[in-house]
């Protein structure tokens, strides 16, 4: 099969970046696969690229590139097709809408993949017919604002497939009740470390992610503080940094200084390799009060570490099994964390099966597995003929008929909606 | 407006041959190169500075297929400082080297036997632009910094001993960094098999009258030995100042901390209060 994915931005950093990067690279092995980035800001993917896969861009945003569209006039204008509701809305434009429309109304590929909301109802309204189309969700559908919901219910139909990271957030898209499109949980994929397991005897526990509000790390300093007043023989490290969605960095110095747990506890910053900073420690946390997924769960647990983790919605129930590879703990309760930690560190024994376990459960997300079970989706839909959504012209354009009607509904509908929820998140 | 622009295959995009690294409990280094588009004849470890002395030049033998090893042994004395790995070929040829994974397991909580005369440390890791940097402490004897207290106006650390023993009337001296000779002293006390001090705080801010103060603290064991420069090396942090943070505390026109320099050896920082 030729399959083409398109990403937000390929040369930039982060989780679906990399599990693009991932998928691609395992089905590159038996099938002709192209990732297509909308944007292009650098020379060289910041993430190391897949082999064998191509790579190309829609609109050049690089300054230095002659080819610098970022003063195109139409990319001053803000985007129609690519859905307000998408959170990315702002980055896209004219532009982005001619670009993307053009590459998918001419696309030669089996299966076309989307890779963020916004991008979804682009490939769902605009891919040639005879196309597979795929829509991925990356994050969780109750976790969209109300407006971006709207929108999914309205084009995701006219998609074949969508595939969530969870099994929760895929009964969450079988609840939208959207006629004939399938939908499927496949979880990310994490490699194999390229270091040794960790030992399970160093007296550390490691955390990462970034240092945002969601991560709940001022949570897991002060569980650590129980910890360290039982056991000042165990430190915490916790790497990451601030993103765009805020920098914790300062709240938590001022809450270690606070606690008395400069010796004790160590914010890192960026690992360039993670793998080699799990394995120092035997056992990791997460305390999140949110988690589409749970990449550093998995990513951990290949390392050999059993994970305490909050219970959050909605990835680490579907990866941990409590007390068997790890532990879950009710969402923000320092004590629980504390005392599942607890129970792990003075159980040599206890910890040691876990990780043991850990190491065997997580093999389940290897990218090669994880490769397999996309591959068969996509495999099953070509199979039937090639996008039974846009088969028919007919339905096609039956769809189009309604939408235009539904546009215009939608937009009433919603500006009544926003009055009434106004105060209200989504 | 169908323009896309195509751009070659990214597959693999990185020139630079990797190293991966793996640190021993000893103070060794082994080195798995991958990537080199020739048969390299040497890994060539360079100091930085004004006056680098001579490069260290380690064989490389094929371990399996495509993959080249180097050995830093603990035995093999690297002079303390920033050293750059060069991976060269024959006539003289250089390339640079990338770091691939850091297995540096073995240095955290490192604990050389207390017998130990002489502390060897090297921690490979990226440098500013990602190139393969080998950072080296050579110390004999060596005074190791531990758990760092705060109290009374003052702050007590402990540490442990490498090579030299604490002896009767033992200091702490806190030099003004080009304060012209100004010094504190207070005593250092054994223990354990090691030491602890408290230094207060009050002296070091009296009379402030620069932006900062940097006192530079150093062990002198009383026995007619040479000082020794208190440090934080045994462990697989290679850069300390941003991540051994210690809260501060005001004190005068100043706000008073410890913290370790580039080189992780610790000093206290008085910082004048603006306004």
């Amino acid at each position: 099969m030729h399959i083409s994915f398109l990403l937000h931005n390929a040369y930039s950093l982060g989780g679906t970046i990399r599990s693009t990067f991932n998928l691609a690279g395992e089905l590159a092995r038996r099938h002709d696969v192209e990732i297509v980035s909308v944007f292009r800001h650098h020379d060289e993917p910041t993430l190391p690229a897949p082999e064998g896969v191509r790579l190309r861009h829609l609109v050049d945003l690089r300054k230095s590139s002659p080819g610098y569209e970022g003063d195109h006039p139409q990319h001053h204008r803000p985007a129609k097709v690519f859905p307000r509701g998408d959170g990315r809305h702002s980055q896209y434009s004219r532009l982005t809408d001619a670009r993307i429309g053009d590459h998918l109304r001419t696309v030669e590929a089996d299966v076309v993949v989307g890779t963020r909301p916004g991008l979804n109802v682009h490939i769902a309204r605009e891919t040639r017919p005879g196309v597979v189309r795929v829509g991925q969700e990356h994050l969780t559908l109750p976790g969209h604002s109300y407006r971006l919901r709207s929108e999914i219910a309205h084009s995701y139909p006219l998609l074949d497939a969508i595939t969530t990271v969870t099994r929760a957030d895929a009964a969450a898209y079988r609840e939208l009740r959207l006629a004939d499109v399938r939908i499927d949980a496949v979880p990310n994929g994490v490699p194999s470390p390229r270091v040794e397991p960790a030992s399970g005897d160093g007296k550390l526990v490691v955390a990462a992610g970034r240092l945002t509000p969601v991560k709940r790390y001022d949570l897991l300093v002060k569980a650590f503080a129980q910890v360290v007043a039982v056991r000042p023989d165990w430190k915490l490290r916790i790497y990451g940094s601030g993103d765009a969605f805020g920098n914790e960095r300062e709240t938590l110095r001022n809450l270690i200084d606070d606690l008395g747990l400069y010796n004790h506890v160590f914010l890192m910053g960026l690992a360039g390799d993670l793998d080699s900073e799990w394995v120092k420690g035997s056992l990791a946390a997460v305390t999140s009060s949110h988690e589409s997924f749970g990449m550093t769960i998995v990513e951990a647990m290949r390392c050999g570490l059993p994970v305490v983790s909050t219970d959050c919605p909605q990835g680490p129930r579907e990866i941990i099994d409590d007390g068997v590879d790890g532990r879950l703990v009710e969402t923000g309760n320092a004590d629980a964390v504390a005392a599942a930690l607890l129970e792990l560190i003075q159980d040599d024994g206890l910890r040691h099966r876990m990780a043991k376990a850990a190491l065997e459960s997580s093999e389940r997300f290897d990218p090669a597995r994880i490769a397999e079970r996309h591959e068969a989706i996509f495999d099953e839909l070509h199979a039937q003929g090639g996008g039974s959504r846009s088969a028919g012209a007919l339905r096609g354009s039956l769809h189009r008929a309604r939408s235009t009607a539904l546009d215009g509904a939608y937009a009433l509908r919603h500006k009544a909606a926003s009055v009434l929820r106004k105060g209200q998140t989504a | 407006m169908t323009t896309t622009a195509e751009s070659p295959d990214t597959g693999s995009a990185s020139a630079a041959p990797r190293a991966d690294c793996i640190a021993d409990s000893a103070g060794g280094v082994t080195f798995d190169i991958t990537g080199a588009g020739e048969p390299g004849a040497a890994l060539v470890l360079r100091r930085r500075g004004t006056n680098p002395g001579p490069d260290v030049l380690l064989p490389l033998t094929p371990a399996a297929e495509g993959l080249l090893r180097a050995v830093l042994p603990s035995t093999v004395d690297l002079a303390e400082g920033v050293w750059d790995a060069h991976l060269r070929f024959g006539e003289g040829a250089e390339q640079r080297l990338e770091p691939g994974t850091r297995d540096l397991r073995a240095l955290v909580d490192r604990e050389p036997g207390p017998d130990a005369d002489r502390v060897a440390v090297r921690i490979p890791y990226p440098g500013r632009s990602g190139e393969l940097v080998v950072r080296s402490w050579l110390r004999r004897p060596h005074a190791e910094t531990g758990p760092i207290g705060f109290g009374a106006g003052g702050v007590t650390v402990h540490g442990r001993l490498y090579g030299v023993e604490l002896g009767p009337g033992a200091t702490v001296e806190a030099r003004l960094r080009g304060g012209g000779g100004r010094v504190h002293r207070v005593p250092a006390t054994a223990d354990g098999d090691g030491f602890a001090f408290t230094l207060p705080y009050a002296p070091l801010a009296e009379g402030l009258d620069a932006k900062e103060w940097l006192w530079d603290l150093w062990l002198l064991t009383g026995n007619g030995r040479p000082a020794v420069r208190l440090a934080r090396i045994l462990d697989d942090v290679p850069l300390k100042q941003a991540i051994f943070v210690y809260p501060g505390s005001t004190v005068g026109a100043g706000v008073v901390r410890p913290y370790y320099t580039g080189a992780n050896d610790l000093s206290v920082r008085v910082d004048a209060i603006r306004g």
